[in-house]
């Protein structure tokens, strides 16, 4: 998770997760030579199909957190409680828009 | 479908489910919705793609608190005030919206049933074009509006209890109203578009080819894209964070 938050993926033991990181980075932050670079990078290192799921992926994300950010709600009582520690290690309730 | 937008010659072959919920989701913001017309939400697809540009919204973004920050959006025009506002800040800094903005919103003429189908539209659009741009492709034109009248239904079992807006608990659609539940589960990230169900047709039909099923998401068993499991969250966990979602 810290890897997830810092964008360093050196740790996380996932195939291409370096180049999944900075693909993810460059599509959210990146200029247009960024995104190219990016996106021959793990074309090259995953194929067609991963390029594509990954693009999927990214607008994915990238749209539900519209949903969640615009409605509301809140995170489920089981996953809160499974997750508080984790939480708490990793400072996320300062995302935590609810508690404004 | 006449005028749904196509991919250019010569683009990466795309999945078939993919592309079909690609095409079906275009169809979707073309037409007539729960509480928009076509044109409506047009409209507002429209004015998402062009706040990405606005000189407020960007000032509020650098700004420790957004809420402290006045001005007028640079729009299309073709919203009304409120709905500008609403459109602008979904798309530019959701992760600052409280529910005290929402409800001031809703107090200035915006029902919450056009506001959650203004979040679906947003989140569609948003979808759609974040996938263009990460495959190289051009930005798609809108399609035409479909012509039609909206339902101006609202579910019988609507009460405003977890979220900021009414939603509806799992098991409470009456016998009248789809039930997205049964189809794609009862998560509270499904609930939150619930007061429009269709709008949640709409995200996570396209959302669970983009993604994954809901019984996909844990079955560890065996991979069901190009991307592995691990691949999948590592890549979904960085974009989260990066867009500050704590959900």
């Amino acid at each position: 998770m810290a890897s997830v938050l810092e964008g360093d993926a050196t740790r996380v033991g996932v195939a291409q997760g370096e180049v999944l990181v900075e693909f993810g980075e460059a599509m959210l932050r990146g200029d247009a030579q960024r995104r190219g670079r990016a996106r021959e990078t793990l074309r090259a290192a995953l194929g067609d199909g991963a390029l594509v799921d990954a693009a999927a992926v990214v607008a994915s994300f990238n749209a539900v957190v519209k949903v969640a950010d615009a409605s509301g709600i809140p995170l489920e009582d089981f996953k809160a409680d499974a997750t508080a520690d984790l939480r708490a290690e990793l400072g996320l309730e300062k995302l935590n828009h609810l508690a404004s | 479908m006449p005028d749904t937008p196509k991919p250019p010659a010569g683009a990466i072959p795309i999945r078939e489910g993919l592309a079909r919920e690609c095409a079906r989701a275009w169809e979707r913001l073309a037409s007539p919705g729960t509480w928009w017309t076509g044109a409506q939400r047009l409209a507002i697809a429209s004015e998402a793609r062009h706040a990405q540009d606005c000189a407020l919204c960007k000032r509020r973004q650098d700004a420790l608190s957004p809420y402290a920050v006045n001005g007028e959006h640079d729009s299309l025009g073709t919203l009304a005030p409120a709905m500008v506002e609403i459109v602008h800040r979904i798309v530019t800094d959701a992760g600052r919206l409280t529910r005290k903005w929402l409800h001031s919103m809703l107090e200035g003429g915006v029902t919450e049933e056009e506001y959650i189908e203004t979040v679906g539209v947003i989140a569609v659009i948003t979808a759609l074009d974040t996938f263009d741009l990460s495959l190289g492709l051009p930005q798609c034109a809108l399609p035409p509006p479909r012509p039609g009248a909206p339902m101006r239904h609202r579910p019988s079992g609507a009460k405003r209890d977890i979220a900021w807006v009414s939603t509806i608990e799992p098991g409470a659609f009456g016998p009248a109203d789809p039930d997205p539940y049964k189809v794609h589960g009862n998560k509270n990230i499904h609930r939150a578009l619930s007061l429009v169900p269709q709008e949640v047709f709409n995200f996570f039909d396209l959302d669970v080819e983009l993604y994954l099923k809901d019984h996909e998401i844990r079955d560890f068993t065996r991979e069901y894209r190009a991307l592995s499991h691990a691949q999948i969250e590592l890549l979904a966990g960085r974009v989260s964070a990066l867009n500050g979602c704590y959900y």
